[in-house]
């Protein structure tokens, strides 16, 4: 009961609420937004950013944050494509790509944690270094995939689930317990919430923030691979911008900005849902794909001005209670 | 002897190491060109590309040296570029409505990014940066990707007219921006104010300077000056094109950094900017006269950030001050 | 076993200062030790060597006859000091468990966390000390007592053999204290060494057992707190030059009209706060920290937003709505925290100077280069500034220097100054410079300037200013006359519960 009484008090109630109201709104407004099919197309959009989501949240909790995630991405699936070209199986060039997103996030974290610079900074300038550099490799053409074994991570279904939100998914949970009962996990929100603290408590914020970098250029290059899979094919500027979607969701998804705070990866996916219902229902109600951009941008500084409200009412209601006892 | 002692000041400063290097980056393209960087046209052409990066970097710098920064500049150059297009070609509007318009709607933008950082405590660069995603859709849902024409032949002339078939009018507005915003950072009150800010705006403001004013002041400066390259790059090119400014994404600030204005605010000056980005632009140029293709560009954008950081890293470094962030 | 903790001739040396000069003394279990010393005696920098915050340019630290060397504070930590500060080293985005375990938490071989044992290994400390608290709950929620209780579990959960507490009491209210002192009694029980820094004389007699007094960064006496009273401890913390300083200071004995007159003045945290200041008047504002003194300041200044009362200028009422109103009406702030809020350290002497009357030296459009050099070279000779040129940057210069730019800038020939607040002029600057600066608010008040001067040091306020303001919890509790004024009396209003 009490269980249930918190729920209901909670930011993932709320954002469900939010979700499901939205949700309802695209059902009347175009009858086809529940279909299987749309539903489907929510799923494969969700696993792009949601993949995404998983490493930006989890470098938001430990205090930095990757902008060059969705660069990363881009690579990630040209590298893969271009190695799948040469006949490899598909684990291999899996694995190679995946070790190469995590030599972009161990150079992150050199600019970072060694030469100092701010994260956003320093990212930023990646960001334009790899998406070059996946235009380079690939001299901007699109690169088709011809091994039908690695269609499938793409686009084989579990029951309904396309096999793309499946792998999203596993990661969602995997990293969702790892963050809630490993003592790997909380030490990274230890790092987030307090670096001072975590020193003192013999964690090395920054061997956690270079692992989180890394992390998060690996995860951004299996995206990146999964959603070539998917098209058959890798085009060199597809997941650009992915790391703007994968913020907002995390943020909306009570991920604090400032690090440290987290409700859990639960509620980063009920975050993610949301952005996905809306910038899908923004396609089927006939609006222009572009809005999808503005929708994005507008909803993170949605989230983060309600986050600013949350945050004051909280300094209120402890000085009010502070107050109390006092007098 | 005072001015024996100025030189050797000078010989020192870090404005110093910029012309050289970009003496040297210019001889090196010029000998790999096989001379083609330094012909008449060439100069013209680096010139030219100079006017957009030079409003974005003029408004960076009072940024950046203030504490703050926006990555929101290039966008609202491209919608403003677009928008007097769509203005003066679809809706036939007097250009000088069309002009102000533009340059209003930019500045709007501006003033919304620093109600964003004072009014809700957002951190400059993800406030700037939702922003940017906004006014990016917005600019690509009123036009697409088709570039709208500019055919008013006087918006033309102003574009690509030259004094003396050499020198562009355009860079003359750069140059007199430059030296204008030049003198008000080293010379006047407000100036001063900026660096007293950007070293720590609390001891500014419990020193009557009143720093989220001048955060609006400077956010809707920075809008004005990059909606303005934004026309003027419009103008040039006879067509408002999405993105035409986004190819110069951070070009205002890694000009900025490469001038030595430093991340954490409080220092830097005009002279240095002004001075990276001569290299910055020779660089590019240079890329382009050698026939690289335009994604090495964006490489280059990219890496030069990264390079002018490790200069101000290594610069914090030898005079003991940490780095804030 | 018995612990010891020894200090063997520990010394540090910053630029420009002794901190510490061949500090030796032994602390030993079951024992609470308390360093005493005025401010800048050396107490928070003996503090952060223990904590392997700071380390020790010459002496060694051994715990057990063993020699520890501490590069970081994790080391020190391993061989069992905890050290807790005033700055709470809490996440408060986190729960009482979290934050007792602190990253060290319990779990099996594959990373997994035990919650059950953790919850339940924190429910027994939390009712062993007795404490009202759910280990669920966020710190963030806690107040600052609290807060504190949960540091003190987490130094008695790292099985912590030396405990050092950094002026505990700063923050608390008389309730609070005496759960604080139970619990600290309680370490001393189990046998852990407990080392309590403070200067406040009375929390001494009750929860410690040998005092060590340090005075200029070096170790004066060791005494038996039974063996000893207020009055020895007090000679031995201030000496006797101190006493000479006050003794010898040149006052102002003729008051001019009101100028600042304060009515019911309210704010987030300040309730129903009067009081006048008289032209040529030192009014002292003593207090605990965080009593509410720099708030009603930041008020009066305009940094703050003030709910209601009034305030009144020379007999006008005013409202400011920033800082450079209140300026512009001649009220000056010396701000507590010089490098936050006081100084841009990166940039020079001049700029520092003249940072709020660069309006005021313009030459046309363009900024009088000469007027500013004059200004901050009168400055600079004015106050005996230590430095070659006015375009040093003030990061160079000492505290007590850096303090003095910071009066040059409030008293220079283009800024009226009526009222001229000092809040903690003295904090972190040599004894030297102390008197130096006594000598100047007297002096302020000779021109004829306002002053409210605010001290956490006792002996100081008591001594400078000629009518002594006590506040607690945000209130104010008593008005003294320098004559009437003791370290008791004022203590006693500070501490009124």
């Amino acid at each position: 009961m009490q269980a249930i009484k918190n729920f209901t008090k909670s930011k993932g109630a709320m954002l469900a609420i939010v979700t499901i109201v939205l949700a309802a709104f695209f059902q009347i407004m175009n009858s086809n937004f529940l279909s299987l099919d749309n539903l489907k197309g929510i799923m494969n959009a969700c696993s792009l950013s949601g993949t995404i989501t998983v490493g930006m949240a989890c470098l938001l909790m430990s205090g930095s944050i990757d902008l060059a995630a969705g660069a990363e991405g881009c690579f990630g699936g040209v590298m893969c494509a271009l190695l799948l070209r040469t006949m490899m199986p598909w684990p291999v060039a899996l694995f190679i790509t995946v070790l190469i997103g995590m030599v972009f996030g161990l150079i992150n974290a050199f600019l970072c944690n060694v030469m100092g610079f701010m994260p956003f900074i320093a990212t930023i300038g990646m960001q334009s270094v790899i998406k070059a550099l996946a235009l380079i490799i690939t001299r901007s053409q699109n690169i088709a995939i011809a091994d039908k074994s690695f269609w499938a991570v793409g686009t084989s279904t579990l029951w309904i689930f396309p096999m793309p939100f499946v792998i999203m998914a596993a990661l969602m949970i995997a990293y969702g317990i790892m963050i809630a009962n490993t003592r790997f996990g909380r030490r990274m929100l230890l790092c987030g919430g307090n670096r001072q603290a975590a020193r003192l408590a013999g964690v090395n914020p920054k061997k956690v923030s270079t692992i989180m970098f890394v992390n998060s250029g690996a995860i951004a290059s299996i995206a990146g691979a999964v959603l070539a899979a998917r098209m058959h094919s890798a085009s060199p500027t597809s997941v650009v911008g992915a790391e703007m979607d994968g913020m907002t969701a995390a943020i909306i998804g009570g991920v604090s900005f400032l690090g440290g705070g987290s409700s859990g990866m639960g509620v980063v996916f009920i975050g993610l849902l949301l952005l996905n219902t809306f910038q899908n229902g923004l396609t089927t109600i006939k609006l222009d794909a572009y809005w999808q951009t503005v929708a994005s941008g507008g909803l993170l500084i949605i989230a983060l001005v309600i986050d600013f409200y949350r945050e004051k009412r909280r300094v209120m209601s402890l000085k009010a209670s502070a107050g109390k006892s006092a007098a | 002897m005072e001015s024996v002692r100025g030189l050797r000041k000078f010989i020192r400063s870090k404005t110093f190491t910029l012309i050289i290097l970009v003496i040297i980056i210019w001889a090196f393209f010029t000998i790999v060109s096989g001379g083609a960087f330094i012909k008449l046209i060439n100069i013209r052409n680096i010139l030219n590309s100079m006017v957009v990066t030079s409003f974005l970097t003029v408004g960076a710098v009072f940024l950046m040296i203030c504490g703050y920064i926006d990555l929101s500049t290039s966008m609202i150059g491209s919608m403003s570029g677009v928008v007097v297009a769509i203005f003066l070609t679809n809706l036939g509007l007097p250009w000088v409505l069309a002009v102000l318009l533009a340059l209003a709607m930019s500045g709007v933008i501006g003033l919304f990014n620093a109600f964003l950082i004072n009014g809700f405590h957002f951190q400059p660069f993800i406030a700037t940066m939702a922003i940017s995603s906004v006014v990016q859709g917005l600019t690509m849902v009123t036009c697409g990707v088709t570039a709208i024409p500019i055919t008013e032949p006087l918006m033309v002339k102003i574009g690509t007219a030259r004094i003396a078939d050499a020198v562009p009018y355009t860079i003359i507005a750069s140059l007199a921006v430059i030296s204008i915003y030049g003198f008000i950072l080293s010379k006047t009150n407000f100036g001063k104010n900026i660096y007293m800010i950007g070293g720590n705006p609390r001891a500014a403001r419990l020193s009557g300077l009143n720093p989220s004013r001048t955060s609006y002041i400077l956010f809707l400066n920075n809008a004005l000056l990059g909606g303005f390259g934004g026309i003027l790059l419009s103008f040039r090119l006879k067509a408002g094109v999405v993105g035409s400014v986004a190819n110069s994404q951070f070009a205002g600030m890694t000009g900025a950094i490469l001038g030595g204005v430093s991340f954490g605010g409080g220092s830097g000056g005009m002279g240095g900017a002004f001075v990276g980005m001569l290299l910055l632009n020779g660089f590019n140029n240079g890329l382009t006269v050698m026939g690289v293709p335009p994604y090495w560009q964006t490489f280059a954008s990219g890496a030069l950030l990264l390079i002018a950081l490790s200069f101000d890293y290594l610069a914090m470094k030898k005079t003991g001050r940490t780095n804030p962030f | 076993m018995s612990e010891v903790l020894e200090f063997c001739n520990v010394g540090k040396s910053f630029p420009g200062v002794r901190a510490l000069d061949g500090i030796s003394f032994t602390a030993r279990a079951g024992r609470v030790v308390a360093l005493l010393g005025e401010n800048g005696a050396g107490k928070s920098t003996l503090l952060k060597i223990l904590s392997g915050d700071l380390r020790a340019d010459e002496g060694d630290i051994m715990i057990n006859n063993e020699k520890c060397t501490f590069n970081a504070p994790f080391d020190s930590i391993k061989s069992g000091v905890s050290v807790i500060y005033q700055e709470r080293q809490l996440v408060s985005s986190m729960s009482v468990i979290e934050n007792i375990y602190s990253g060290d938490l319990p779990c099996d071989k594959f990373g997994f966390i035990n919650k059950r044992e953790m919850h339940r290994t924190t429910q027994d400390i939390i009712d062993k000390f007795g404490l009202p608290i759910q280990p669920g709950e966020l710190v963030g929620r806690l107040s600052v007592a609290y807060q504190q209780m949960v540091e003190i579990m987490k130094a008695y959960r790292r099985n912590s053999k030396i405990i050092a507490f950094d002026e505990p009491t700063a923050a608390l209210t008389d309730a609070e204290v005496d759960i604080l002192f139970r619990l600290i009694r309680q370490l001393r029980d189990d046998g852990k060494i407990v080392i309590y820094v403070s200067h406040r004389l009375a929390e001494i007699f009750q929860v410690t057992d040998e005092i060590v007094v340090l005075k200029d960064g070096r170790h004066v006496k060791t005494l038996v707190t039974q063996e000893t009273n207020e009055q020895e401890l007090i000679t031995a913390m201030v000496g006797r030059d101190i006493g000479d300083t006050y003794k010898n200071l040149s006052r102002n004995d003729k008051y001019g009209e009101v100028v600042l007159e304060v009515n019911n003045l309210v704010t987030d945290a300040v309730h129903d706060v009067s009081f006048k200041l008289r032209a040529g008047e030192v009014v002292g504002f003593a207090g605990l920290v965080g009593a509410g003194r720099t708030e009603v300041m930041r008020a009066i200044f305009g940094a703050d937003p003030v709910l209601s009362g009034e305030i009144k200028l020379g007999g006008t009422v005013t409202e400011f709505k920033s800082p450079k109103d209140a300026i512009d009406c001649g009220i000056a702030l010396c701000p507590e925290d010089r490098k936050e809020d006081g100084l841009v350290l990166f940039r020079s002497i001049l700029d520092n100077i003249c940072l709020p009357v660069f309006h005021k030296m313009k030459k046309g459009i363009v900024l009088d280069i000469d007027k500013q050099n004059k200004l901050a070279i009168s400055a600079v000779n004015r106050y005996s500034i230590k430095t070659p040129t006015v375009d040093k940057t003030v990061m160079e210069l000492s505290g007590g220097n850096q303090q003095k730019v910071i009066l040059g800038r409030w008293t220079s020939e283009l800024i009226d100054t009526k009222v001229l607040i000092l809040d903690e002029p003295t904090k972190g600057i040599d004894v030297g410079t102390k008197a130096e600066v006594y000598q100047m608010v007297c002096d302020f008040a000779k021109q004829g300037i306002g002053v409210i001067f605010i001290s956490s040091e006792l002996t100081e306020v008591i001594n400078v200013a000629d009518t002594i303001i006590v506040m607690h919890n945000g209130h104010i509790t008593g008005t003294v006359g320098r004559e009437h004024a003791t370290e008791e009396s004022v203590l006693a209003l500070a501490m009124l519960d």
